[in-house]
């Protein structure tokens, strides 16, 4: 493993470029079962290198035990994990060339910046004088001062600079892999946007392999070149952010992705369906056409849904009602829609946009919006 | 509400007060007579007795030179036994989970539990039985049955509290098994292992129940006052008390010294 | 890591075995030899059993069952208000009792109880100043009484430290509940106080129990001649008595006393939770 430092590694330009080895790590059909409880099913991806890759679910779908998993501290019940063509199950942590950043960071309280960095390289039985050289690299590329940090102890050291060096120290042991338990999550939203940032730069420069878990889409999509979506142990959905953004494959990663209008239609053998509510039922013109009797889920954007006094033309859609509620989220203005007692649509328009007067329907062109399996 | 509240909690600090004055009594009490010239104590006595030829005595007396050199050998030996001993117990009592862990906690606690002097005689029994001579190390090992219990609860409780993450990141950095306990978790212990030390020898040192059996021909500094002691009133025994609690104290500013540099060296 | 936790326990099962478990068996087995032998290997017999419940000796096994269940309730009455003070009312106080206390663990059990005996002897500290108010006392020891004092008083820390921790866990929001709802104060602590610190009453009421049960030194120091205790029967077999299957089946007699309320706690307490342990 003694490989040129991480830092001095040739410079990737672009995270769309091509990658060199489209099947840095692959993992086919992993499992974990906790007595019958199957904590991650059958779960198959590859990682290219040199790729940000990011794992998003809510909190117990199981990415946490699945990272576990792929970094040795948890044992697969059945499943390949593959790195660079070699499988690495049976391989220990301590064995495996792959590094984690852990979510509470995990710097030795009694050593100082620097012996955290030096760590690995200790263990690895370097000389004293290399390793010191490389932690000044280090921390000199993380923007902690070496003469200032080196002695510092992590108790002395705010979130954001014990955030880089946990880093350093992973870099350290200069790993095949980066994974990232989510470490961002304890800090304020302010500084997390920064260092989701510089997280990002480090990775574009070094050109590690960074495999990232959040529960948090919106961090995903800033940092991943690609990300997959976990739900109750299964992936739901891989593809890269404008893919996920745009062509969610369901329900549940449209509804992960925020605030969005999912109906339960039911379709009528043509490009028309039901929307079935409790006191009234409308024929809604879809973009395609959805097999008779056939349940789905129909998503609008709050963005695609605009107000009118008078029914729209067809074929679009108009739907009768009456505002609730308005707030003002930044730049834009969100309305609660009511169509019947109990069912609100979500509405957002831009803040300057004049609304007409009075507001009696929603509508929305069928092409606005997108069928999705319940 | 507010001046009912106030009210009881001058009642009870009160209460704490006298509690502890009568706590502290005896100790006073053969301070007060460790100081006294005559050979039969009589309270109260006139200042022109006030002496130190007691403590002189108790310094310079080879015989009970000879009880503190046993009594500090058994708590020597104790401390090194029920600190290696208890360190992997206290591991296996908190920090990893296994097969037989509940049955192990509550192995842990049992020699607490019952009286001392019966596993010292069934201590003495054994002995024999293995025609073993009971002498100062036998004595140690019936302090180690009862007293690295103490020591593992002691470090089991820090062991409880430490972030698995710690040794997991050094696993995950490359360190082995023996690494990580090494550089991690012995480090990460070390206030717990220095408080349990202190326990160790402190406890070993005033122990009597336990030495009644076990020491054989040699005899230990609570066992020589106890026999001091039911045989009546002797004017040397308030002064070896007294010095004694000394060496408690020093043992235990000692400790705290100790503790609150390393405390500073990590700046946890 | 399941072989590790094992593996770490061994050397404590090795000591356990070897000088806590096989002696305990040695000592029991010992008890049904014909009295005054030392060999182990004779034919058992109930000789020594039908001896003791025909002598004084059973006498004696009955005072240090009531010494031992007087301490336990005078302690818990003693303890627990200061307890509850040290748990809930007291602050930076509290930190400062604890040491002022734990340090008397450290002198040894008979200078604290010689103390006693130079305060409470014929002129001594306390017989002394009343003189000098013109009482005229004669010693105050060696009695049951002061006995009991001296249990009391070595075994106290042993009640108090496991009832603050266990009031330590009543969470505060559930007794202001408590009163917020409408309680008294003694219907506060007869429903929320007393039930939710059970393991620390439990844990300090078996410590102590047991500790008394096997207590030697007060009754002799203290009481001189005016009892006899179980353990001081059991000394005079080993040493002056010479006839260790004796001293051995009163030991059964001792440890079968204590062994049973030890297994009914040991089952009951999670001592893990009280330790600080987090549930996952």
């Amino acid at each position: 493993m003694q490989q040129p430092l991480a830092g001095c590694s040739p410079q990737r330009q672009n995270s769309t470029t091509t990658f060199q080895n489209p099947n840095f790590l692959e993992i086919q059909d992993l499992t974990k079962k906790y007595g019958s409880y199957e904590a991650v099913r059958q779960v198959s991806l590859t990682v290219n290198e040199g790729e940000f890759f990011t794992l998003v679910g809510p909190s117990g779908s199981g990415k946490t035990t699945l990272l576990r998993m792929l970094v040795g501290m948890e044992a697969p019940t059945s499943g390949v994990i593959k790195l660079k063509g070699s499988v690495i199950n049976n391989l220990p942590p301590n064995k495996r060339p792959t590094c984690m950043v852990f979510q509470t960071l995990a710097l030795f309280p009694h050593m100082s910046v620097g012996l955290n960095v030096e760590f690995p390289m200790q263990i690895r039985g370097l000389r004293e004088s290399e390793r010191r050289t490389r932690a000044w690299e280090l921390l000199k590329m993380l923007h902690l001062d070496p003469n200032k940090y080196y002695e510092k102890f992590p108790s002395q050291c705010s979130g954001g600079e014990r955030q880089r060096v946990a880093l350093a120290r992973a870099l350290a042991y200069n790993p095949e892999i980066l994974f990232f338990d989510e470490p961002l999550s304890a800090i304020d939203a302010q500084l997390r946007k920064i260092l989701q940032k510089e997280l990002k730069d480090i990775q574009r420069t070094t050109g590690k392999t960074f495999f990232y878990v959040t529960h948090s889409l919106e961090e995903a999509m800033v940092m991943s070149d690609r990300l997959a979506i976990l739900r109750a142990g299964q992936i739901e959905q891989i593809g890269s952010p404008h893919e996920i953004y745009s062509y969610p494959k369901n329900a549940f990663v449209a509804s992960f992705m925020g605030e969005v209008n999912l109906l339960d239609i039911v379709g009528t053998g043509n490009s028309f369906a039901f929307w079935e509510l409790r006191r009234s039922r409308f024929l809604i013109h879809l973009p395609e056409t959805l097999p008779s009797e056939q349940k789905a889920k129909l998503l609008i954007r709050p963005e695609n849904l605009r107000f009118s006094s008078t029914p729209q033309a067809s074929p679009a859609n108009s739907l009768p009602g009456r505002i609730l509620n308005e707030f003002l989220i930044g730049s834009r203005k969100q309305f609660h829609f009511e169509v019947e007692s109990g069912t609100i649509l979500t509405v957002e328009r831009l803040r300057e946009e004049p609304i007409p007067t009075p507001v009696n329907y929603v509508y929305w062109e069928p092409h606005e919006s997108q069928i999705l399996n319940s | 509400m507010q001046y009912k509240f106030q009210f009881s909690k001058i009642l009870l600090s009160l209460y704490a007060s006298l509690i502890l004055a009568v706590f502290y009594f005896p100790v006073f009490s053969t301070a007060v007579a460790s100081l006294s010239e005559k050979r039969y104590f009589s309270f109260p006595y006139p200042t022109k007795d006030l002496t130190f030829r007691w403590y002189r005595e108790a310094l310079n007396s080879a015989q009970v030179r000879t009880y503190v050199f046993t009594s500090l050998k058994i708590a020597a030996l104790t401390t090194i036994l029920s600190l290696s001993i208890g360190f992997f117990a206290a591991l296996a009592y908190a920090r990893y989970s296994w097969g037989a862990q509940k049955f192990f906690h509550k192995l842990v606690l049992l020699p607490l539990f019952l009286p001392q002097s019966v596993i010292g005689l069934a201590l003495l029994l054994w002995f024999n039985f293995l025609g073993i001579q009971p002498t100062w190390w036998t004595a140690a090992i019936a302090h180690t049955v009862w007293i690295a219990p103490i020591a593992t609860l002691i470090i089991a409780i820090q062991a409880y509290s430490l972030d698995h993450s710690l040794e997991e990141a050094a696993a995950d950095l490359g360190a082995s098994q023996f690494l990580i306990l090494l550089r991690i978790t012995l480090p990460l212990l070390k206030p717990a292992i220095i408080s349990a030390g202190c326990f160790c020898v402190l406890l070993s040192w005033g122990n009597f129940a336990l030495s009644l059996y076990t020491t054989g021909a040699d005899s230990t500094l609570p066992e020589w006052l106890y026999a001091r002691m039911t045989s009546g009133y002797q004017p040397i025994i308030p002064a070896i008390g007294v010095l004694s609690v000394f060496v408690a104290i020093l043992a235990v500013t000692l400790t705290f010294a100790i503790l609150a540099r390393a405390k500073n060296k990590v700046k946890v | 890591m399941p072989k590790t936790g094992f593996l770490f326990s061994i050397p404590y099962l090795f000591l356990t075995a070897c000088f806590f478990v096989i002696p305990l068996l040695l000592v029991i087995w010992f008890g049904f030899m014909p009295p005054k032998t030392f060999s182990l290997w004779q034919l058992p017999t109930f000789t020594n059993y039908s001896f003791i419940f025909s002598q004084a000796y059973i006498k004696s096994l009955g005072w240090s069952f009531l010494l031992a269940i007087c301490t336990v309730i005078l302690l818990l009455l003693i303890c627990y208000p200061l307890a509850f003070a040290m748990a809930k009312v007291f602050k930076s106080s509290a930190t400062f009792l604890t040491y002022a206390i734990a340090a008397s663990l450290f002198i040894p059990e008979n200078i604290r109880l010689f103390g006693w005996v130079i305060g409470l002897m014929k002129n001594g500290i306390i017989g002394g100043t009343l003189k000098l108010f013109g009482f005229q006392t004669d010693s105050l020891l060696y009695n049951i009484p002061v006995i009991l004092l001296g249990m009391c008083y070595v075994y106290l820390p042993f009640m108090l430290f496991p009832l603050v921790l266990g009031i330590k866990m009543i969470p505060d929001q559930v007794r202001e509940a408590a009163f917020d709802l409408g309680a008294s104060p003694w219907q506060v602590f007869s429903k929320i106080d007393l039930p939710l610190s059970m393991p620390g009453i439990t844990i300090g009421s078996v410590l102590v129990f047991v500790l008394s049960i096997g207590a030697i030194a007060e009754a002799k120091i203290l009481g001189g001649q005016a009892i006899v205790v179980i353990a001081a029967d059991i000394e005079t077999e080993f040493t002056y008595g010479q006839n260790w299957p004796l001293g051995s089946a009163l030991s059964t007699l001792l440890l079968l006393a204590t062994l049973s309320l030890v297994f009914f706690v040991l089952a009951k307490i999670n001592l893990a939770k009280i330790l600080g342990k987090s549930e996952h």
